[in-house]
């Protein structure tokens, strides 16, 4: 197939690991894929420390199956990506550890608090399941099939996101302040998870043509606003003066003041320059490196040396 | 030999299992395949596999927990009550609701 051909049958689920893909098709759809497989691994990293803070049992149990979820999804989608047989999974991982791996920028900022938590586990999760429900409809079938289990069990992590917030906002005056300062530490992060508005980001409108992505940025982002504001009015949080929002009636649309938003800190975070990213990013090469001892016992003696001890990890 | 077959049924669905044929290779296995699993009911595509080249895993065995064998409610969207929610959310929980319901009546009988 060259790649007007594929503009042509571009639709749901239409290629797969039988059809022969042009290269930059297998390119943008690595790209993508991989970035994705990347942010579910590094959000269950930022989570992971809130198991062992979380105030209650229930909690406990529900952040690690949360966390759990998570891995799982980075594995899925790892595979799907691995199929088109341009990385294989080992290189990926490695770019990961390295720092040429890249990811979605909310990930890039430690979390300090439980008060913060909600902030990851509602509406960044909220965000990126507005993106993820969009591609059920992906052109490239594996992706979708992996997006079918990965929306299937995501509903839970931002019902429970949710429950976090309502209880903190519904707690002392303490926790509400706590909570508002939270939200307002985020909340210029979240409206840049789907990048600038004015970009028709490099990438997009290529992966849009061969139906990799189904529906625009600007889109998407207008949908979560649609949905995640009244969430947001609902807890008593106030939505910040900046950046400033203005909602459009006639085209039932939300327009940021785009200047509102730090773009040079987004730069750099997408480049994998920002301090504390980068932080994560070494931690994520550190217990890379400190399970590799895992990895080629495997190789080397896959039907003795681990069998039997990995049943219970992922159910 | 014996040889599983799993059906698709329209293009871009999931294959699935749909019940074995017994053949002495693989030309025959596919062509009873067809025959019995495909020649009335609708299918775009067949799997046929080797049985022994199927590895299984049941719930009952040591060490393991799969999905359905434990009471783990935390992990459920239906555990929390957030009020109306996102289209994609109330979607995904419905599809956990769905196979909730499949497990209760499963160990109801
Ligand atoms: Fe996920
Ligand atoms: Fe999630």
């Amino acid at each position: 197939m060259n790649i007007e051909q594929v503009k042509e049958r571009a639709g749901p689920r239409e290629f797969g690991p039988s059809d022969e893909m042009p290269e930059p098709y297998r390119k943008a759809a690595t790209r993508m894929i991989q970035f994705h497989a990347n942010s579910e691994i590094m959000g269950a990293l930022i989570e992971r420390p809130f198991i062992r803070q979380a105030p209650s049992l229930e909690r406990k149990l529900a952040v690690s199956a949360q966390v759990q979820d998570e891995i799982g999804h980075g594995q899925l989608l790892y595979r799907a990506a691995e199929q088109l047989g341009v990385k294989t999974r080992e290189e990926m991982l490695d770019e990961l550890a390295d720092g040429r791996g890249k990811f979605l920028n909310c990930f890039h900022y430690p979390l300090d608090h439980w008060y913060e938590l909600p902030m990851i586990m509602f509406f960044v999760d909220g965000a990126a399941m507005r993106r993820q429900a969009s591609l059920k409809r992906t052109s490239w079938e594996p992706y979708a099939h992996a997006i079918d289990k990965i929306c299937f069990e995501e509903g839970f992590h931002i019902k429970h996101g949710e429950d976090i917030l309502r209880e903190i906002a519904t707690g002392s005056r303490r926790d509400k302040e706590l909570l508002q300062d939270a939200f307002e530490k985020w909340w210029p992060r979240i409206l840049q998870f789907f990048g600038p508005t004015d970009d028709d980001s490099t990438h997009g409108g290529f992966a849009q043509e061969v139906g990799l992505k189904t529906m625009s940025n600007d889109d998407l982002r207008n949908a979560f606003l649609n949905a995640y504001l009244p969430k947001a009015e609902k807890y008593g949080l106030e939505i910040p003066e900046y950046p400033r929002i203005e909602y459009d009636e006639s085209r039932d649309h939300y327009e940021i003041e785009n200047s509102d938003l730090d773009w040079a800190e987004f730069e750099t975070v997408s480049k994998n320059e920002y301090p504390p990213g980068r932080e994560q990013i070494d931690s994520r090469g550190r217990r890379q490196e400190a399970v590799d001892w895992v990895r080629e016992a495997i190789m080397d003696d896959s039907t003795t040396a681990v069998t039997g001890t990995t049943g219970a990890a992922a159910d | 030999m014996r040889f599983e077959v799993f059906r698709q049924e329209k293009r871009k669905e999931y294959h699935q299992h749909v019940g074995d044929v017994h053949a002495p290779d693989m030309e025959l296995a596919k062509q009873y395949a067809q025959v019995i699993h495909a020649r009335r009911k609708p299918a775009n595509s067949l799997w046929v596999v080797p049985k022994d080249e199927i590895g299984t895993v049941d719930a009952d065995e040591q060490s393991v927990e799969m999905g359905g064998t434990t009471q783990k409610q935390y992990r459920w969207a239906t555990n929390f009550a957030t009020g109306e929610m996102p289209e994609e959310i109330e979607e995904s929980e419905r599809e956990q609701q769905s196979v909730e319901r499949d497990a209760a009546g499963e160990s109801d009988d």
